[in-house]
């Protein structure tokens, strides 16, 4: 431990690094790796420490506090770093109970100076009810390389009904591919997918259940240095809302409720049709005395 | 496994271990470079919860792990030497259950070839050697059922108890053999049918009951009921002391109650997806209970006798009628299929063919179904809930004919003597 923290004072490594070295000798816990491991570098983990159930408005009000204790500004007065997100386009990708939710981001940064250093993407998907995410098998894509840091928080339980379970949220940190420099304009375009499993959607006479995704919170992540060393910051990108496209609607097929009476009846039906089969061979079976 | 077994048998078994190290090793490499991986989710569960067992921590620490400790118990070695130690044992139990069911088809006085035909309808039987190979725990409870068997057939009482005891715990099910053991545990026939000059009916009545109930409590029943019993409490009262209601939560009520609305094989499950949430009443729960119990009541009656047969009809009866099914369920019917081919009239064609093909079909098509719905995203509920009444009224009938080409073996002799005393002999 004494020559990690002397490699990251040597290196002048913000907290961010300083805790993603050290997380590669931390055995990783079942929903959260790789840099997600504190409170300043994981927003859903502070969330959940505070709350039990995911709501999007007390979500909003914790984003904006750590917002304004994350602040990228220098000085109280001066203006944040500009980032800008350019284009966000969203899809659901396979069939069935188990796909992909690809998010592919735009994002442009001003040719101006930028103090910043050691950025990255932080996109935290508050999934709908309905929808959930496997941690074990993020863990696994997590240990492939996919991703930077991955967290799921909530209602993680894989196996309940939606109507029997709460929201979770996913919490990705992604590298930039190319890092972002003092005067040159970079255009970064980000690809994540995240792998999501449908859970058995409430009963509806349609046959199929609509869940919506909302548009996921994007932030940047960096390092900058401040009056008591290199400290990490957040910037919420600027936007057009008419270049995103983020509409996604993914149907569930679901029981109908007129089915059952029918489908208890003969289900009873059945099993007692199966037990007459299997008394009588029995008691036909010509035994030796 | 003696240096005596036959040439045969051990070649068979060489083998199959062999074929099973090689599938070990692929499920390594597959795991490590292909994005679907050849072990089963279940085994990673198992690991995490022997780590954290290693740690110190409850293995319920971890999701979905279902089990007793002992299992994370077993596998501690799988973080100390290799991830793939609980593979390697649940392939030697495996390949234990090959050798035990040679051993009691021996002891039954069957024909060398027939006891290695039967053998290999278990190793080589491609659902047995993945199972196994993929990381699935099923193969030692097969081994402790059939080891059972054996010490019930030399006479070992206490040891039979001890082991049966431990199955329990382990997997809850075997329960259902208890019936049947204790039946075929001292099959005495009550004298009271003896001539009585003396004493008028109501004497003889008397004594008919009396006798009746002393042979139900007889010497070896009680004991084996002690045994058994007092090792499962034994166990039970250990880990609850150790980890308290998580491990009463998970690893036994989770099991009993269990009521799953997801799809899968059992007839229920549409059933409970549409009442889901809703308080059932008194009436709607015996329902679902009554036809799983009669089914081993009728056969228990008929069959405890012939005690691996019993075990096999109960086991198909249990898994057709349960209320959630996983295909990990069959291979408790498979490892006691062997046992009772010797006495089968069966004909491979076209009485065997038939039960298989009706069997697998029937799978089969609930498999397809189940795809378009899961992985398709097709409403397609209604015609895999009938594809579920097909898959149990084909496993009813293949039960039926099985039962019906099946000679009547008990697994003990009763010798009739013309004294008080009954005595019992392996045959």
């Amino acid at each position: 431990m004494r020559i990690i923290g002397w490699i990251c004072w040597r290196w002048k490594m913000g907290i961010i690094w300083k805790f993603f070295f050290c997380c590669c000798f931390i055995v990783v816990t079942l929903s959260i790796y790789g840099d997600c491991l504190s409170l300043e570098d994981c927003i859903l983990k502070s969330y959940f420490s505070k709350n039990e159930v995911l709501t999007d408005s007390s979500f909003q009000d914790l984003l904006q506090d750590e917002l304004s204790k994350f602040s990228c500004k220098l000085l109280p007065g001066d203006p944040n770093p500009q980032l800008t997100l350019s284009g966000l386009e969203r899809r659901l990708i396979g069939e069935g109970s188990h796909r992909h939710l690809s998010s592919t981001i735009q994002l442009q940064v001003p040719p101006q100076s930028f103090p910043l250093q050691s950025c990255k993407l932080v996109m935290i998907e508050r999934l709908p009810s309905g929808v959930f995410a496997d941690p074990f098998e993020l863990d696994h894509l997590f240990h492939h390389g996919a991703y930077a840091g991955i967290g799921v928080f909530g209602d993680t339980n894989l196996e309940l009904p939606s109507v029997s379970s709460n929201r979770s949220a996913v919490e990705i940190h992604m590298n930039f591919e190319h890092s972002i420099s003092s005067g040159a304009m970079s255009e970064l375009g980000i690809r994540i997918d995240l792998p999501l499993h449908a859970r058995y959607a409430p009963l509806h006479e349609s046959g199929y259940s609509e869940v919506a995704f909302g548009t996921p919170d994007l932030l940047v992540s960096c390092s900058m240095e401040g009056s008591s060393g290199m400290r990490s910051c957040l910037i919420v990108p600027s936007h057009d809302s008419n270049r995103l496209r983020t509409d996604v609607v993914w149907k569930i097929p679901c029981g109908i409720m007129s089915h059952t009476n029918v489908v208890s009846v003969v289900t009873f039906a059945t099993a007692f049709v199966s037990t007459l089969v299997i008394v009588f061979a029995s008691v036909l079976y010509p035994k030796p005395r | 496994m003696t240096a005596k077994a036959p040439m045969n048998l051990r070649r068979l078994l060489i083998g199959s271990a062999v074929f099973r190290l090689a599938l070990i090793l692929y499920g390594e490499w597959q795991d490590a470079h292909m994005e679907v991986r050849y072990t089963d989710v279940d085994y990673l569960v198992f690991s995490d919860a022997a780590s954290l067992m290693a740690s110190g921590s409850s293995p319920y620490k971890r999701t979905t792990y279902r089990y007793s400790p002992l299992l994370a118990f077993l596998l501690l070695p799988n973080s100390v030497l290799h991830r793939s130690w609980g593979k390697f044992i649940f392939s030697a139990s495996d390949l234990l259950v090959g050798y035990f069911i040679y051993k009691i088809l021996k002891q039954r006085k069957v024909a060398e070839d027939l006891c290695l035909y039967s053998v290999m309808v278990w190793l080589l039987n491609p659902f047995t050697f993945t199972i196994g190979t993929r990381g699935n725990c099923e193969p030692i409870v097969c081994a402790m059922i059939l080891w059972i068997l054996i010490c019930l057939m030399n006479g070992k009482i206490i040891q039979a108890a001890v082991w049966y005891g431990l199955v329990v715990h382990f997997r809850i099910y075997p329960i259902i053999y208890s019936l049947p053991i204790i039946l075929v545990l001292n099959p005495r026939k009550s004298n009271a049918h003896r001539p009585s000059s003396q004493s008028g009916m109501e004497a003889s009545t008397r004594y008919n009951l009396w006798t009746a109930a002393k042979s139900m409590f007889s010497k070896e029943r009680v004991l084996f009921g002690l045994v058994s019993g007092g090792i499962f409490f034994l166990c039970t009262g250990l880990f609850f002391h150790l980890y308290q209601w998580e491990f009463l939560n998970e690893a036994l009520l989770y099991h009993l109650t269990r009521a799953d609305p997801r799809h899968n094989f059992s007839v229920y499950f549409y059933h409970i997806y549409l009442q889901y949430g809703r308080q059932l009443s008194l009436v709607e729960k015996l329902i679902s209970f009554l036809p799983q119990s009669i089914v081993q009541l009728v056969l228990i009656s008929t069959f405890a006798q012939d005690l691996p047969f019993c075990f096999f009809l109960q086991t198909v009866a249990f898994v057709a009628f349960n209320k959630v099914i996983t295909a990990q369920y069959f291979v408790w019917f498979f490892c006691l299929l062997p046992l009772i081919l010797p006495w089968s009239d069966m004909k491979l064609k076209w009485e065997g063919l038939g039960c298989v093909g009706l069997w697998m079909g029937a799978q089969l098509h609930w498999l397809l179904w189940g795809y378009l719905l899961e992985f398709k995203g097709q409403n397609v509920f209604l015609q895999l809930w009938m594809a579920s009444l097909v898959f149990l009224l084909a496993n009813a009938s293949v039960m039926a004919v099985f039962i019906r080409l099946q000679r009547f073996s008990p697994i003990f002799l009763q010798i009739k003597v013309s004294d008080s005393k009954s005595g019992v002999k392996s045959q």
